[in-house]
């Protein structure tokens, strides 16, 4: 690889990875006078172009978290008491309880199969409880843990549809949504449909459109497949960039991150055959 | 939201090549195989065009089931997601059945063309909502396929005066291409249009009434204040 | 095993040591690097080292400007913000205090040898 070869490739995966693309061009130039300076290849100097894209593309995002904002517990947007789900003779849930206000994060952890995804629908009002009682504010954000995009749809379309379905208008829509994408360090391109996109981007994809409305209430189920180390921690960024911009978050999650950082954690016991 | 409904379903109906192609084909094959007898070809046709269009429906109900529920949970109204994607799926039919008219009207001597455009218009408003209603008892698409071909192939079957056939959807297709072609009198027309009209209304509500019931969240009352 | 676990402790510290050059005196990249490498932290790979200066320049700590020169290439210069003096300042007291902590675990390990042996 040429050192011209480096720098393209430097900058097309900084631009792919959500870099404004002024930024990306400034941080381009710097790293090619860098190199000059240092008379040393690219590669010698930074490492591989693609490594050396994804360290610079995280560290020139807006770092949402370096001045957490002293945060007020807003209203509640979501109260369960004493939800419980029965399928037949299996009790999925007992008697959960919770209160989520505006501007806190609720973590919801448990074994596969412990009825983690049912509960988030019984928050979203896709399934309903077998008893207990549901309460939730209107302005809902929903990221079901799979399906949750349309395979033969750009990204670009997706936005449209779910601004229509919000009444944003649909250029705002699109602005937002790629405002939003680059946040989780992903730029959609024009002409994509979301079945050529790997699993990790569909799943961006699926959280964006779960906070496309700017909701009150973001119910997410955490993805995992495909998602790599640095997505999952962009992910969790945007969990608290949520909450500390005032949304309250309710969150699905399989591995254990930074747990003592959300406000309440409820460990789902699994399902008992009676 | 209707609109936005229906441009995304269209687009999406355009982008699935290898099924648009089979369902555009599919008419035509039929209506090959007998097009040495004009009233015979144009009734294999329409019924093509019928399957091909409630085929299509079948597959874009199923595929966006998750998607509309999705949308559903949001604030999109269940009916306006049934709407816009049947409007998508008309639109797409209407322009199958259009080319298709267009072929009669040049290969065939038919006495009523008028007739003809009715009949593929008809068979493509019972056939799309037909699609949904199957779509949302068997939520796969083998199975719906699988559905889709009994009754269709029932239909082209059946004594066309027994009652089988006229507890099929399609039976005032076979009606009205028999007043096309054979300038009968116009009691075939009337009952035909009798039959679309409550298979229409049938399967339309049948739609409806399954969109609703299977999008509508439950909507959980606002949280009181701590 | 061991180079592994420098290598992630100066990942954690990197943006403090750069913080404190920095505070002695303005100096472009390369002769970061080296005066890392003089301290005794080893050579920083590029690929560290610029995405660090990078994010510590987003969040106003450092400022960078290009300085031509008679002799040499341009390079690129940083220089540490009255924020980023707070910050170094800030954060070498609470890394003082993290090393006594950690000083008294490890010397109790070391006592306890003596103890044992």
């Amino acid at each position: 690889m040429t050192g011209d070869e480096w720098h393209g490739s430097f900058i097309r995966i900084l631009l792919d990875q959500g870099v404004d693309p002024i930024e990306a061009q400034r941080i381009s130039e710097d790293s090619r006078a860098e190199a000059i300076a240092a008379r040393r290849h690219p590669a010698q100097l930074f490492g591989p172009a693609a490594a050396y894209a994804t360290a610079v593309a995280r560290a020139a995002r807006p770092a949402p978290l370096n001045a957490p904002l002293a945060r007020a517990k807003g209203p509640v947007v979501l109260r369960l008491t004493g939800v419980t789900k029965r399928y037949r003779r299996r009790e999925v849930l007992r008697g959960v309880d919770l209160t989520l206000h505006a501007g806190e994060v609720a973590a919801v952890t448990g074994a596969n199969g412990a009825g983690k995804s049912t509960l988030l629908d019984i928050c979203a009002g896709t399934i309903k409880a077998t008893s207990g009682v549901v309460e939730r504010t209107a302005r809902i954000g929903y990221a079901p843990q799979q399906h949750g995009v349309a395979p033969y749809l750009t990204a670009e379309e997706h936005f449209r549809l779910f601004g229509a379905v919000h009444r944003m208008g649909a250029r705002k829509a699109v602005a937002t949504g790629a405002h939003l994408a680059a946040g989780l360090g992903w730029r959609p391109r024009a002409g994509v449909v979301a079945s050529q996109l790997s699993g990790g981007t569909q799943q961006k994809l699926n959280v964006v459109l779960g906070e496309l409305s700017r909701p009150d209430l973001i119910l997410l189920d955490e993805p995992y497949q495909g998602f790599d180390q640095d997505s999952y921690l962009d992910l969790w960024a945007q969990v608290y960039a949520w909450r500390d911009a005032g949304a309250g978050v309710l969150v699905v999650t399989h591995l254990l991150h930074d747990l003592d950082k959300v406000d309440h954690l409820l460990e789902l016991q699994g399902a008992e055959d009676r | 939201m209707l609109l936005a409904i229906a441009g995304t379903s269209l687009r999406e109906l355009t982008r699935r090549r290898s099924a648009l192609l089979l369902v555009i084909a599919l008419p035509l094959a039929f209506y090959s195989a007998r097009s040495d007898e004009p009233g015979q070809a144009v009734r294999f046709l329409a019924l093509g065009v019928g399957w091909a269009v409630a085929t299509l429906a079948l597959f874009s109900h199923v595929g966006s089931r998750h998607l509309d529920r999705r949308l559903a949970v949001v604030g999109a109204s269940p009916t306006a997601l049934l709407l816009g994607r049947q409007l998508a799926l008309l639109g797409t039919g209407f322009t199958i059945a259009g080319a298709y008219l267009v072929l009669v009207a040049v290969a065939q001597d038919v006495e009523r063309l008028w007739a003809v455009a009715l009949l593929l218009g008809t068979t493509v408003l019972v056939a799309a909502p037909l699609g949904a209603v199957v779509s949302l008892a068997l939520p796969r698409e083998l199975e719906g396929a699988l559905a889709l071909l009994a009754i269709m192939a029932t239909q082209m079957i059946a004594d066309p005066e027994g009652a089988l056939a006229k507890a099929l959807p399609l039976w005032s297709t076979r009606e009205l291409t028999t007043y096309a072609i054979e300038s009968t009198g116009d009691e075939f027309l009337h009952r035909g249009l009798l039959h679309f009209a409550a298979a229409f209304a049938l399967c339309a509500c049948g739609a409806w009434a399954a969109a609703v019931v299977r999008l509508r969240p439950s909507v959980p009352p606002e949280p009181a204040p701590a | 095993m061991l180079d592994a676990m420098r290598q992630q402790w100066l990942h954690g510290f990197l943006d403090l040591c750069l913080l404190c050059l920095l505070g002695e005196r303005r100096d472009y990249g390369l002769g970061l690097a080296q005066r890392l490498a003089e301290s005794g932290f080893g050579e920083i790979p590029g690929g560290t080292l610029y995405p660090s200066l990078l994010r510590l320049e987003k969040q106003g700590l450092v400022q960078a400007d290009w300085v031509s020169s008679a002799v040499g290439p341009r390079r690129k210069y940083y220089r540490l913000t009255a924020e980023g003096r707070v910050a170094a300042d800030e954060r070498v007291a609470v890394w003082r205090e993290f090393r006594q902590a950690m000083d008294r675990i490890a010397d109790r390990a070391d006592l306890a040898e003596v103890e044992t042996a």
